[in-house]
């Protein structure tokens, strides 16, 4: 295994690969929780920490778990952890607990940790799928603070709770970017900006439909449907 | 039933479908949203499939944390055993449609291993035990009434953006917006226009 | 057939191990989410009792508490902090009180309200300090009568709270029970059930009369120095209850005049320039008269429907030189808070002694101008009104 390789596999989750723009996954927490940067940053970290452990457990169990219950296994790996999360934070950041609300146990049924596990964890080594986590973690969050920056400094004229007093004292806010229709329009403006960018060459091929969606194995009859109406 | 509670449940479906619309304005289930709403009638499909997997679903979590969680202090078990009945009662809805309806398997049965991962599903049971509690005696029918108009408000959404969506697949948008980001963009114009119901449903019937 | 059952037992094996990890960090995290939880709580509390430290909710079932109060909490300083409703215009307010271990208020907030003027949200800093003989004294805010004078209520009812939980004893009688109780006590054949009488001639020194409803008597309500004495009377105007023997003297006189006064309906029509928004006009037996009106405030001003759209409907008895007797609203649709101080008995008794060239000396409330003005034109048309019909106007 070369050093590159390793490198690759930790930086393609910035951007090439990044799970929020380009592949379009975890969507749900991306638009709900970057009202603020504190929020954002939370969530980030927070689905970090439970890719990051899920990804090792799921490449330390891939030779245990028999192929048929292998979905279950994932989601209940993968809800332990969340749940752990979600005590550790209630304990310790019950600020951030309040914040976040039902959205730290939904979690679980965020397409990218379900996704690495059946596309990565479940098929490469324990030291890779850590590197994999960390990567769409890191990735993940980055999004996730992309979205909120712009959402609260243009939305609320204010940086991760501090008040920007050029923006509020001119009255340069624009209040619907924090609420929900703002969050729909930043998220579609940005990923136009990256596409922009990499001049539409990443997304091409991951247009969203099955190819871009985690359970794209697991749901070939939904798939399959989709794509005899085409 | 008397008056006030009629009233209520009217309130919690009418806030459900227009106001906090589990799609517009919480963004859960919003991966299905952007997926499957291209063609009315797939959106239909999907809408009807997950207000079935809903009421289910909140059918039997309720009684699970009310009975035995709570009861053996397990609360904490809450996330992992929610989504595992999830799972199983898709999988067992599917083979039952199958096996004994299957008309009407043919015409869902596309769209359920899809919903095992909707969050707006394990959202709904979530929120329904934060919301209503399971103390209350009319907890369980507010939770069932909740996840109906929840159920809806998704349908709704559904259908209204499919509408929308096929004219924007024929127009001439820019390079860089083309697919999703135009479809993001047209979007957040619906869900501006829920966010104007939100004073209606809090003066109509108060 | 193997591979079901190692299917199953993978999975299960994973789900005990979860649930395993699940139990331990659960068991770790409980106590401090408690402590957080429990402190949060607290904070709440110690706005209001700041030197509480900790607290324990009470067992309301325990004593017996003001009908107001929701919850309570003692405080390990020996003071505790009382939740109630208290009754203004509109949905109910939540107070939160404190009051320490001698009996003092330290603070009290208004947790929820719908009230249109606002000031429940200030009021609570002025009852600071306050102690069950003095919250009586305590002003309220004119204009805000309904609303200071509900939360007053609530303070005093978390005062006696405090009382009860230390183990004493407090009058917790609400104002309708205490007047109930006052009507009892001097007339005891009255059988407890009362309705009070609208005063349309003048007496000396009574400021309101109740009759029973099983028409055994009448109790009239008299000041001797500043305090108010209830007076129970029977049917023929005899003084029933242990009274001075002036007070005596001066309500069988009041209870004289009363009972043969009769009210005989005026025929407005026959006057062609009567006010029109007179709506009836009695004679007394005495020559007084009462007049029942309606007159424009803030709902409907002028020919426009402005608000509600209903008028306010008032009632006042006058002499035959137009000196007002006594004045009461029936009826009015003013806007809660604001202009619905026209229903508070202390705004419309203002008017009461006041005359032709005095009542306009009734001073208009800021911000409640149109309901004001309209009542005290009102006044002016049942002044003219007298004059019109003793045929001197």
């Amino acid at each position: 295994m070369s050093k590159q390789n390793n490198m690759s596999i930790l930086l393609k989750g910035l951007l090439r690969e990044n799970p929020v723009f380009v592949l379009i996954l975890g969507t749900c927490p991306t638009l709900a929780t970057t009202t603020s940067v504190d929020g954002a940053l939370g969530m980030g970290l927070a689905t970090m920490a439970v890719l990051i452990c899920s990804n090792i457990v799921i490449s330390l169990l891939r030779k245990f778990i028999p192929d048929t219950v292998r979905i279950p296994c994932y989601i209940v790996v993968i809800a332990g952890f969340v749940t752990v999360v979600q005590m550790l934070i209630q304990a310790f950041i019950p600020d951030l607990y309040e914040t976040l609300g039902v959205y730290l146990a939904l979690i679980t049924v965020n397409c990218i940790i379900l996704g690495r596990a059946e596309m990565f964890a479940g098929k490469n080594s324990v030291g890779k799928s850590a590197l994999d986590g960390i990567g769409m973690g890191i990735g993940f969050t980055i999004a996730l603070l992309a979205m909120s920056t712009v959402r609260e400094v243009v939305g609320a004229g204010s940086f991760a709770g501090n008040e920007i007093p050029f923006l509020v004292e001119n009255g340069l806010t624009i209040g619907i970017l924090i609420k929900a229709p703002g969050g729909l329009m930043v998220y579609g403006l940005l990923i136009a900006v990256v596409n922009k960018i990499t001049k539409g060459k990443l997304i091409k091929k991951k247009e969203f439909s099955c190819e871009g969606c985690p359970s794209a194995s697991s749901c070939h009859g939904g798939c399959s449907a989709e794509k005899e109406d085409k | 039933m008397n008056m006030e509670m009629v009233k209520t449940l009217i309130i919690i479906i009418m806030s459900s479908v227009l106001v906090d619309n589990y799609v517009l304005s919480r963004f859960l289930g919003i991966c299905p949203f952007l997926g499957v709403s291209k063609k009315v009638n797939q959106s239909v499909g999907m809408g009807v499939s997950v207000i079935f997997v809903m009421l289910v679903a909140t059918a039997v979590t309720w009684p699970i944390q009310a009975y035995i969680l709570n009861p053996l202090k397990m609360g904490y078990m809450q996330t992992i055993v929610f989504i595992l009945v999830i799972a199983a009662l898709v999988q067992f809805i599917e083979i039952f449609l199958k096996k004994f309806i299957p008309a009407l398997h043919k015409s869902l049965g596309v769209y359920l291993p899809l919903i095992t991962t909707n969050c707006a599903v394990l959202g709904v049971t979530i929120n329904n035990i934060t919301d209503y509690g399971v103390e209350d005696s009319n907890a369980f029918l507010f939770s069932m009434v909740s996840s109906l108009g929840c159920g809806l408000g998704f349908l709704f959404a559904m259908v209204l953006f499919s509408g929308m969506r096929s004219r924007i697949e024929e127009s001439d948008v820019p390079e860089s917006f083309k697919g999703l980001p135009v479809t993001l963009v047209a979007a957040s114009f619906i869900s501006m226009a829920f966010f104007g119901f939100a004073g209606i449903v809090e003066n109509l019937l108060a | 057939m193997k591979k079901y059952i190692k299917s199953i037992i993978s999975l299960t094996v994973i789900c005990a191990v979860i649930a395993a990890l699940l139990a331990v960090t659960n068991s770790k995290t409980a106590p401090i989410i408690d402590k957080n939880q429990k402190a949060a709580a607290n904070k709440a509390l110690l706005e209001v009792l700041p030197d509480g430290g900790d607290f324990t909710a009470v067992d309301l079932a325990k004593y017996t508490l003001p009908e107001s109060v929701q919850e309570a909490y003692t405080a390990s300083n020996g003071g505790c902090v009382v939740k109630l409703t208290a009754k203004g215009y509109g949905p109910d307010m939540i107070i939160m009180c404190g009051v320490d271990a001698n009996g003092v208020v330290t603070g009290a907030v208004c947790l929820s309200s719908n009230e249109t003027l606002g000031v429940e949200k200030t009021y609570g800093e002025t009852t600071k300090g306050a102690t069950v003989g003095s919250i009586d004294d305590l002003a309220t805010v004119s204009g805000a009568t309904m609303t200071t004078g509900a939360y007053k209520g609530a303070v005093k009812d978390a005062l006696n709270t405090a009382i009860i939980l230390g183990g004493g004893s407090a009058d917790i009688r609400t104002e309708e029970e205490i007047l109930a109780d006052n009507l009892k006590a001097v007339l005891p054949i009255g059988e407890g059930k009362f309705t009070e009488v609208f005063i349309s001639e003048k007496l000396e020194n009574v400021s309101a009369i109740y009759k029973s409803d099983n028409d055994a008597g009448y109790v009239y309500v008299t000041k001797v120095g500043e305090e108010e004495i209830f007076v129970g009377v029977d049917a023929n105007g005899v003084v029933v209850s242990e009274v001075a023997d002036d007070v005596k003297a001066n309500i069988e006189a009041n209870a004289k005049i009363m009972l043969k006064s009769s009210l005989k309906e005026v025929d407005i029509s026959k006057y062609a320039d009567m006010p029109k928004h007179i709506d009836k006009a009695y004679k007394t037996t005495n020559g007084n008269y009462v007049i029942e009106l309606h007159t424009a405030g803030y709902g409907i001003n002028g020919d426009k429907y402005t608000s509600s759209g209903e008028y306010i409907y008032i009632k006042v008895a006058l002499t035959d030189k137009g000196e007002i007797i006594n004045c009461v609203t029936v009826k009015q649709s003013e806007t809660d808070g604001v202009g619905s101080i026209c229903a508070d008995k202390d705004f419309s008794a203002q008017y009461i002694g006041k005359d032709e060239n005095t009542y306009k000396e009734i001073d208009t409330v800021a911000g409640v101008t149109l309901t004001t003005k309209g009542y005290q034109s009102g006044i002016g048309k049942a002044i003219e009104a007298v004059k019109i019909m003793e045929g001197v106007a």
